[in-house]
């Protein structure tokens, strides 16, 4: 078997996905849907005997490319995106061969199985396992020796169900909401809402369009990439990202700047300004290739294939090229702007130019990028491996490390080995995929420079090439190129995008196979698996087909049932479809950028205290050490959701008195002069809730729903007991409307009591999740 | 048992959906306000992590034999009680050193020698020992899934300093970078933390905790998206919970530890007596000597050692030494040679120590031998036996860890079955 396959199975890629060049239209149903009559009847063998065990275990080898590929019993893998499952009738019948046919009184297959007859992959089923288990039982069957009915909890009828049927789904308007401040970072406007009202799905969709051209999605982009990759977790100061050797006259162009403009004791602090600026410029370089590749719709191929670089003025003078190109700057003096350029072959400081047919350094998108490549470093020992590691889980969505193969004494096979990684071929499995392509790195220095190793790259490792494919030697001066063209056409490729963007929209990422065959509701948990994988996949065609733009992604999710499920029609679920459900929503607790973005968008203005140390207190990143965010909120984060919600009431809500009615944010329909009491005044306030509840939490709740009776009660309790206190300051806190700016006077508690309203809604979970 | 975990047990057992239920009437309320009002009792739970991987023979299984140590001869291999170590007194700058570890605590420490990892990368390997499961990224830590287990509410029931720390969406885990934070989070209803200035007059605030508790109760009954359900419960729990965190406040040291294990163990020892953690992870990095290893190794493990000597001792002086249960622990070993930069590559065969309650010490479990690959040990004896033992693999480690807090048997953990072979249990693991 090779190496990548073996890879993309025991990675969980079982499925095939270059099916996703094929043109036939995505068929999201249950499995059970598209299995033949004959078949559904016959779910032991789909849940129990696939599933549990030919899927697991029997299609690693035996599928046409694997080692068994010469075998009788020869299995087909899953075409998820097939409109009927032949796939599935042409493995039950291999199995039911492989069943019948017998060596004495016993089974080939289960003696197989456990390892006699000579099976080439040894004993893959322990005597006592339950896959042995399943085997046994479907041999049993098929010589009726076994008529039980198979044991799964969903009834026939359940398991046939489409996947979302029982599912409410958000309506437009809220969809819109959802989208907007997901990807905008702001509420859906007036007229945007007349729109969905009018149109529904369609004004959804062009609005969508519309966010498309903002640049706060954009904003939202780079944001989620910057997640996934990573490149803004730069230790160092920015400039040494440019090699000394290459770089050494321009990349601390900053210290010669001429300040002679400025009076003498400003000058020191306006280069300081200067560097951080310049600094900031170059770190932005990746992830404003991605905005470019995304706002203009070029192919995102690109992020590994681009022949080009992202500059600014400021960055561009670090390498030494803004003269050459400072006229194609709309402004030459907006550190921030930037535009695609190539760099010339690097040269060093002892003359030599790299080798380049084309005169030119090779780009290839982010794959040699010296920012990629400092971020994930290298050492003389790991060599490249990290950054071989790290191209798997981008690009092609593999993750190396996640389900490491056990080799049976590791210790030991490190002994006797002279070069383990080439020769034993426990090791061997795994390195003749990733060595490979850490060879494809070799002229890159531990931090991403171009200096190749002085004695010459490692000969005592698979040499560079990919996938089974050797790189020729001529083409090692653009490694990177040939390695990038390569990953763009393989189907994983269209796929792991997908899978970045479902990272962006939902905040997780997507759902692993279940592992654990013993599970009572292993057949539920492989359900929701596949249900996802038939969107991703059928997502990642719909980007292949449309020629790698992105926004296709985003369009093809955002119209995915599992983007817009909001709740459960159901009164009542069993354990099967709880566990099929488990992960069926967005419900994503808002990061600490996200829920600035969310309380500028409802207030006007962002809180601005969740960042540096408190950022991190709230399940926030650093890019470097903390690289993965908080998906539940901790006692921590709790209390920070206190003071979030206790401050920014404080500052919002006497605030929002004190303007005129018409330009309110929050009180537009109401004074602190009206108080419970009258059905006049009890109906404002009501209004009033009601459109808090809107604004702060995206609910559209009439007045006589239960929550807004019970935030109606929050106020008019404060009132009552603030009134019956006897006393109390007829005037808002110093801190929260007393201050010198501006005093508000609140004699009737009214501005306190809404406060308490709104530092209510604001710990409420429809303001904190998503 | 609180709310969450209890709603927490429902979902185990899969009645979370199914079956509605009222649960103060299943709580008694009585039980629900003692446990809040007292926090988490212990016994804590620290893990240690030398982050890279430490050199097992420059501490706890010395060799000095065939070029392994290049510091130390075989013959000049110390010993304290059970246990054998590497001299390291006369090579370090400051920290601790073996010396002083082991006559210290010797007597308290069980270590196991010869630990199987069966790979030699880093995150499979700090994934494996730190969950016990090497081919799954589901499954929660130790450190976390005790924490569900016994206090899944307390409002930093799980600390972490680094290292693997996957929970297994049991319960939250918690990162407070500085000790001043502490103080910011435990004033929460005050502005700027100053307790003259409260954001609320308090029977506002009263009324805003009533109708929030409200909502919660009304939401139990209803059916929700099983996300919708338990990230709601979580929130709820960090909101209400995170009110004790100011009991912490009499425990926080007024002045930041310089060291870096120091700092963070002022942290959760301040949490742990306040009864508002159940368990932390404590780790410092840099131990992957692929360079240099000597050097980096004596000054990266006295370092760790001072670390432990650090937490053992403010815990003695805040009374609560006797409930800690301490795991020492790095992701790997490092190999018998030196390579070519007078560094040591990735070994899979490590070692582990403990001491803690219900942990008998100065016992050493396991041996490599020469060649530093492992001896077998009988399970039931825990003597090595190359005939008949197994080899020990942190499946077996966090099996007996489990036990050891009680929880083995507990709804949750049974969702995250280590698969131990039947016979392969190491029962009297702790046995004094």
């Amino acid at each position: 078997m090779k190496t990548a396959q073996i890879l993309g199975t025991v990675f969980g890629l079982i499925f095939v996905a270059d099916t996703i060049t094929a043109q036939t239209p995505s068929v999201q149903q249950n499995s059970a849907q598209s299995i033949p009559g004959c078949l559904l009847e016959d779910r032991f063998f789909e849940d129990e005997v696939w599933a549990k065990v030919g899927e697991r275990t029997c299609l690693r080898c035996h599928n046409e490319k694997g080692e068994a590929a010469e075998s009788a019993f020869r299995l087909l893998k899953p075409d998820l995106t097939a409109s009927d499952s032949t796939w599935l009738a042409q493995n039950k019948s291999a199995f039911e061969t492989m069943a019948r046919s017998a060596e004495g009184d016993d089974s080939r297959l289960l003696l197989k199985a456990t390892g006699q007859l000579d099976h080439g992959g040894g004993e893959v089923l322990k005597a006592d396992s339950t896959g042995l288990r399943i085997l046994q039982r479907f041999v049993r069957q098929l010589n009726q020796q076994d008529t039980r009915q198979p044991e799964d909890d969903m009834s026939k009828e359940s398991a046939a169900a489409a996947f979302f049927n029982d599912l409410t789904m958000l309506t437009p308007d809220r969809r819109l909401r959802r989208i907007t401040l997901s990807l905008s970072g702001r509420l859906p406007t007036t007229t945007e809402l007349d729109e969905v009202r009018q149109n529904g799905d369609a004004a959804v969709a062009a609005i969508l369009e519309r966010v498309f051209q903002e640049d706060a999605f954009y904003e939202r982009l780079k944001e989620g990439f910057n997640d996934i990759f990573l490149t803004i977790g730069i230790e160092d100061n920015a400039e040494t990202l440019l090699s000394y050797h290459h770089f050494e006259k321009t990349r601390l162009w900053y210290q010669h700047w001429d300040f002679s403009n400025l009076p003498e004791a400003e000058r020191e602090r306006a280069g300081w300004k200067l560097a951080d600026v310049y600094r900031d410029a170059l770190l932005q370089e990746p992830l404003r290739m991605i905005e470019y590749i995304v706002r203009n719709d070029r192919p995102f191929t690109e992020i590994a294939t681009a022949d080009y670089i992202m500059v600014s003025p400021h960055s561009a003078r670090g390498y030494g090229i803004f003269e050459s190109i400072k006229d194609q700057f709309k402004n030459p003096e907006d550190p921030f702007e930037y535009i695609p350029a190539k760099l010339p072959a690097l040269t060093g400081r002892d003359g030599k130019t790299q080798e380049s047919a084309t005169g030119l350094y090779p780009h290839a998108g982010f794959l040699s990028m010296f920012h990629y490549l400092r971020r994930y470093p290298s050492t003389e020992t790991n060599r490249n491996r990290l950054r071989a590691r790290m191209f798997y889980q981008h690009f092609l969505g593999i993750d190396i490390m996640q389900l490491a193969p056990r080799s049976t004494d590791a210790s030991a096979v490190a002994a006797k080995y002279e070069i383990p990684t080439m020769q034993a071929p426990d090791c061997v499995v795994c390195h003749r995929t990733i060595d490979p392509v850490s060879s494809i790195f070799q002229d890159f220095d531990f931090e991403g420079h171009v200096i190749p190793r002085k004695d010459g790259w490692y000969k005592d490792m698979f040499q560079a090439g990919f996938e089974g494919e050797d790189m020729p030697p001529s083409e090692r001066w653009r490694a990177p190129q040939w390695l990038a063209e390569r990953t763009v056409k393989d189907p994983r490729f269209a796929i792991a995008m997908v899978e970045h963007v479902y990272y962006i929209l939902f905040g997780r990422k997507t759902l692993q196979p279940p592992d654990d065959i013993d599970d009572r509701h292993f057949a539920a948990r492989r359900r929701a698996y596949l249900a996802q994988r038939r969107q991703i996949e059928s997502t990642a065609r719909e980007l292949a087909d449309s020629g790698f733009n992105l926004k296709t992604a985003f369009r093809s999710l955002i119209a995915a049932d599992f983007y817009q499920v909001d709740g459960l029609q159901a009164v009542a679920m069993n354990p099967d479809r709880g566990a099929e459900l488990d992960d069926i929503g967005i419900v994503r607790l808002l990061s600490p950028e996200q829920l600035e973005r969310k309380l500028k968008a409802i207030f006007g203005k962002a809180w601005g205290r969740l960042d540096g140390e408190t950022k991190i207190l709230y399940g926030g990143i650093d890019f470097i050490s903390i690289t993965e965010r908080n998906a539940d909120p901790s006692g921590a984060m709790g209390a920070i959701q206190r003071i979030l919600a206790n401050d920014v009431a404080c500052y919002h809500v006497a605030r929002d008195f004190r303007r005129e009615t018409s330009e309110r944010l929050l009180f537009s329909t109401i004074e602190p002069s009206v108080v419970p009491g009258d059905d006049m005044s009890n109906q404002r306030i009501r209004q009033t809730i009601v459109s808090l509840h809107q604004r702060v939490l995206g609910q559209d709740l009439v007045a006589e729903d239960p929550e807004i009776e019970r935030t109606f009660q929050l106020f008019t309790g404060i009132v009552e007991d603030a009134n019956a206190q006897g006393r109390f300051e007829p005037r808002e806190t110093y801190f929260c409307g007393g201050r010198e700016e501006f005093r508000t006077e609140d004699p009737l508690y009214t501005i306190r009591a809404w406060r308490g309203v709104v530092t209510y809604l604001l710990r409420q979970h429809s303001f904190l999740y998503e | 048992m609180l709310r969450r975990n209890f709603l927490h047990l429902c979902n185990a057992v899969g009645l979370g959906l199914a079956a509605p239920i009222d649960i103060d009437s299943v709580l008694r309320a009585d039980e629900l306000k003692k446990t809040e009002a007292a926090g988490y009792p212990g016994p804590y739970y620290v893990v240690f992590n030398a982050s890279g991987g430490w050199d097992t023979t420059y501490l706890m299984d010395p060799k000095g034999v065939d070029g392994i140590n290049r510091l130390y001869q075989q013959g000049e291999i110390l010993t304290e009680g059970a246990h054998r170590f590497a001299p390291t007194a006369k090579h370090i700058e400051k920290g601790m050193s073996n010396e002083d570890f082991f006559t210290k605590y010797g007597n308290e420490l069980r270590t196991l020698n010869g630990l199987d990892l069966s790979v030699n990368n880093h995150t499979p390997c700090a994934r494996y020992m730190a969950t016990g499961k090497l081919d799954s990224t589901n499954f929660p830590t130790f450190p976390a899934l005790v924490a569900a287990c016994h206090g899944a509410d307390a409002p930093l029931a799980f600390l972490t300093f680094g290292n693997y720390s996957a929970t297994g969406n049991l319960v939250p885990m918690s990162r407070v970078p500085y000790l001043q934070s502490l103080n910011l989070l435990a004033k929460a209803d005050f502005v700027e933390g100053n307790e003259r200035a409260p954001y609320h007059d308090p029977f506002v605030s009263a009324r805003i905790e009533k109708a929030l508790q409200e909502q919660f109760d009304a939401r139990v009954s209803s059916v929700r998206l099983p996300r919708v359900e338990r990230s709601q419960s979580m929130l709820y729990s960090a909101q209400v919970n995170s009110k004790a965190l100011q009991r912490v406040v009499p425990f926080i040291p007024k002045q930041q530890a310089k060291e870096r294990l120091a700092q963070q163990a002022d942290i959760a020892l301040a949490s742990f007596k306040a009864g508002v953690c159940i368990s932390a992870n404590l780790s410092i990095g840099q131990f992957d000597s692929h360079n240099n290893n000597d050097t980096d190794q004596m000054k990266l493990i006295p370092e760790f050692l001072a670390g432990i000597d650090y937490v053992l001792k403010r815990a003695e002086e805040l009374q609560i030494r006797e409930k800690l249960v301490v795991v020492m622990q790095s992701e790997m070993g490092r190999t018998p040679t030196y390579n070519n930069g007078n560094g040591k590559d990735h070994w899979s065969i490590n070692s582990i120590m403990f001491l803690g309650p219900g942990i008998g010490g100065n016992r050493v479990i396991g041996a490599t031998d020469e060649k530093q690959q492992l001896t077998p040990v009988d399970a039931k004896t825990l003597t090595t036996n190359d005939q008949t033992g197994v080899r020990i693999r942190p499946e077996h480690i966090h099996d007996a860890l489990r036990r050891l807090a009680g929880i083995a048997e507990h709804p949750i953990s049974k969702q995250f079955p280590l698969l131990v072979p039947p016979g392969e249990g190491l029962s009297e693991l702790w046995a004094g």
